[in-house]
């Protein structure tokens, strides 16, 4: 266990080197999203990142997933830059790096039954084969149902139309195509902040089955401090697109912490 | 002490759009709220919470109708109001703080204007004297109060607005106040803010205070009792206290657990191997949130 | 049964789809029914009343009026077809492009769509036909480009919206080329407004092509075209009206059909009124 913790630190697979990004409003002054923002995330680990609206972590993920591109500094995954990329190499990145949005409601397409939205992924890769698929691969219905299967989602769910299935539900489904390529990293911005409270938990279960049993890493991203703590192994606090507080998760009510982090946890204590 | 609401045996049904089906929304809710006391009516989206508040406060719906049971206002039926008696009340006897200013606020006009009218529909005040409580409460609920007085509502933070509409609700002195999740649009402190702030002015209105929320951990450390919602029922309705230390009805189980508290995860709570409680929503096979989509934005 | 509820539901969709089903039989099949050649000249014969013959008379030269109103529902229709195709084929790419690109390619070519777009379409189209000369073909050349830029900007504005939306971006973050996400996400959520627009666009375009056919810019003479009908018959107002109101019956009724149709388009497609 040891052993394993120490070559997982010799190794990130996520660093990020001081990232900076502003946005230029229509009226008045430029929004400077993120500041300065340096972190690298583990092999096998949950980096949890909190903050409220406006914090920054959406322009984070945005820039993670190279929808947008920086102002200023580096992001490398396992070693390999990831700005500025384009075309082939881009390509490559993308399925080392997948997503589950907020809103299960936007994140499916409403024209395409569900197994179509699930294999997308590896519609685009017909050259990955993830090993818990690898017995279902060349059929692309039977693959379809797997990673429903393994969302807890059944067949019959596959010709479905996305109205036609609850919040939780999608959600399922947005999670089933995330993992689909079995990414490296899995971003989770807000994965759970559209659904009810008793829903809330089963997601953030399933979350973590999947991390454990796939091996995956995870950027989970919240404006709830207790789902992070649930989730994650180290925690970082975002203010006004900056870290404010960084810590390993059981540390999360120790004196320490950064006045902010302590105002975020005295309401859940 | 006579409570200040009285909601009996109360089922309230919509009219589908054709036919005589009657589809019932919220079945046999009883509860009471007494001066001084914060209840919370807690559920998820579709649970009801939202009619159960439009109920009390008269403003359901035409395609929904009051079925059977009792609904009392400072022991009078306030199902026997006058369309003019129930206008009357609302601002001066009831205030509401919604969960977007649009509830509360009309876009385009200064606060201040909207503030005093409010006042002057109730109270034969001078101008002059309507400003000077509007100002008062504007201060009291800690804004800067010649600054918001002057302003438009969509030039205040959110977080600013419903300081606004808890002072607009409060300003009158009612005898109740609802607040219908007025902080789910919120950041979390903000929201912890507006709510702090609720509570501080409830103490000195003195006001029965009926707080709707779909979370029940943000609400059990200010309400006094708990009543939590399910598919139109109220399943346990209870003093915080004892729901805190033994909640009886596996689904409000279900919903602390879903929100464990940072102590609770600290001292080892095994949150992943929870097994699933059997009230939980059954998501697998026949798929739509069973009343969810039924219940209309009150 | 279940033709019979949409016609109840919106019955002048259903009118206007009845209207034009037998305009378009008219211009499939018009060769076979009509009585007599629309091109032949007997002046013996013209400005006839009405008769088993010539069913709506014939006109100043002796021409079989129904034949010609029947030929000219193919050549008016057909040119309308294709200038509404022609106009989708530049306007929609230029539009996915700019939108989905964006940067200084969607400047420019906005740009260039705001800058013709200010120019009123009687100008262009009364220029083109001055320094091409008055035919058939530059007028539907003008209307081309006039009209391709409202696709263009239709387009851009559909494809702006829905690439800032979750499904799209997810759909980049799932690896698909540009190409990929606009053919399986954007290209679908197009084609309604697009459809709307060119149903409402049709009847314009028919409305063009008659007008400036009349003004003598376009169809040339003998063409059985509906608005050079209309400016044949003009000298005989006065004593055979039929000459000029047949013409114009039937560019009101495709017009009409087409707005109909458009109308109930955009009702069953839910597309939001711009």
């Amino acid at each position: 266990m040891k052993d394993t913790k120490e070559s997982m630190e010799s190794s990130p697979l996520l660093t990020v080197n001081r990232l900076s990004k502003t946005y230029s409003t229509a009226k008045g002054a430029p929004v400077q999203a993120l500041q300065d923002v340096s972190f690298h995330i583990r092999k096998g680990e949950c980096l949890g990142l909190v903050g409220e609206s406006g914090s920054g972590k959406s322009t984070l993920s945005r820039l993670l997933l190279s929808l947008e591109r920086p102002d200023s500094g580096e992001m490398y995954v396992h070693g390999v830059p990831l700005n500025g990329l384009t075309g082939k190499a881009l390509r490559e990145t993308r399925k080392q790096v997948q997503v589950v949005f907020q809103d299960p409601h936007a994140a499916l397409n409403q024209r395409l039954p569900i197994w179509r939205s699930v294999l997308e992924p590896l519609d685009n890769y017909p050259d990955v084969t993830p090993p818990f698929l690898a017995d279902v691969r060349p059929n692309r219905r039977e693959t379809a149902a797997k990673l429903l299967e393994m969302v807890g989602l059944l067949p019959e769910h596959l010709d479905r139309y996305p109205h036609e299935l609850s919040g939780g539900q999608k959600q399922r489904v947005a999670i089933a195509r995330g993992i689909s390529l079995r990414p490296d990293l899995l971003i989770c911005d807000e994965p759970t902040s559209c659904l009810d409270v008793s829903l809330q938990a089963q997601m953030l279960r399933l979350l973590k089955r999947l991390q454990r049993q796939l091996g995956l890493s995870y950027l989970f991203i919240s404006h709830d401090i207790v789902s992070i703590r649930m989730m994650s192994d180290r925690i970082l606090v975002m203010q006004e697109g900056r870290i404010v507080d960084q810590f390993p998760s059981d540390q999360i009510l120790s004196e320490e912490r950064h006045l902010y982090t302590k105002q975020l946890t005295a309401a859940v204590r | 002490m006579r409570p200040i609401v009285e909601v009996e045996a109360l089922c309230v049904q919509a009219l589908a759009k054709r036919g005589k089906d009657r589809i019932p929304l919220i079945q046999d809710v009883s509860f009471q709220i007494h001066p001084g006391e914060m209840l919370a009516l807690v559920g998820e989206s579709g649970s009801g919470k939202s009619v159960t508040a439009g109920a009390v406060l008269g403003l359901l719906p035409n395609a929904l109708h009051i079925g059977s049971g009792s609904l009392r206002f400072q022991g009078e039926d306030v199902l026997a109001w006058t369309e003019k008696k129930r206008r009357g009340l609302l601002g001066s006897q009831i205030g509401c703080v919604f969960q977007d200013y649009q509830g509360s606020f009309t876009p385009f006009r200064k606060i201040g204007k909207q503030l005093t009218e409010m006042i002057r529909t109730h109270h034969s005040l001078s101008k002059a004297t309507a400003k000077d409580l509007a100002l008062e409460w504007l201060d009291q609920v800690a804004l800067p109060a010649e600054r918001v007085y002057d302003s438009y509502p969509f030039q205040l933070s959110g977080g600013q607005r419903q300081r606004t509409a808890l002072a607009a609700a409060m300003m009158l002195r009612p005898a109740l106040v609802v607040a219908d999740e007025p902080t789910t649009a919120l950041d979390v402190l903000t929201g912890e803010r507006v709510l702090d702030l609720l509570a501080e002015l409830q103490m000195q209105v003195g006001c029965a205070v009926l707080l709707i929320s779909h979370d029940l951990r943000h609400v059990m450390k200010r309400a006094d009792t708990v009543a939590v919602m399910k598919d139109g029922r109220i399943v346990e309705c209870e003093a915080t206290e004892m729901i805190r230390r033994r909640a009886s009805h596996p689904y409000t189980q279900t919903l602390l657990h879903a929100r464990p508290l940072l102590t609770d995860l600290d001292a080892g709570l095994d949150w992943e191997n929870e097994e699933v409680v059997s009230s939980e929503r059954h998501e697998g096979v026949d798929g739509v949130e069973s009343l969810a989509d039924r219940e209309p934005a009150v | 049964m279940n033709t019979w509820h949409s016609i109840r539901q919106s019955p002048m969709t259903a009118l206007g789809i009845a209207l034009l089903t037998l305009l378009v039989f008219l211009t499939l099949f018009g060769p076979w029914i009509v009585p007599n050649d629309p091109l032949t000249v007997q002046m013996s014969e013209r400005l006839q009343p009405p008769s088993w013959q010539y069913p709506f008379g014939t006109d100043h030269l002796g021409r079989c009026l129904f034949s010609r109103l029947v030929e000219g529902a193919q050549i008016t229709l057909g040119l309308a077809a294709v200038v509404i195709v022609t106009v989708a084929v530049i306007g929609i790419p230029v539009g996915l492009l700019s939108g989905y690109v964006g940067g200084r390619l969607d400047t420019i070519l906005m740009r260039i769509v705001d800058g013709a777009g200010a120019l009123p379409e009687f100008v262009v189209a009364i220029s083109v036909a001055g320094f091409l000369g008055p035919n058939l073909t530059n007028l539907l050349l003008s209307i081309v480009a006039i009209k391709w830029m409202g696709y263009a900007r239709v387009v851009r504005s559909i494809v702006l919206s829905e690439r800032e939306k979750e499904y799209v971006l997810a759909a980049r973050v799932a690896g698909g080329s540009a190409w990929t996400v606009m053919r399986r996400h954007l290209i679908p959520q197009i084609l309604s407004p697009v459809f709307v627009l060119a149903a409402l666009d049709i009847g314009k375009i028919i409305m063009l092509i008659a007008m400036f056919s009349f003004l003598g810019l376009g169809a040339q003479p003998p063409t059985p075209e509906w608005g050079a009908m209309l400016n044949d018959g003009r000298p005989y107002f006065q004593t055979v009206p039929e000459l000029m109101i047949y013409p114009g019956m039937a560019i009101l009724l495709v017009v009409i059909s087409c707005n109909l149709i458009a109308d109930g388009l955009r009702d069953r497609l839910d597309v939001r009124s711009r």
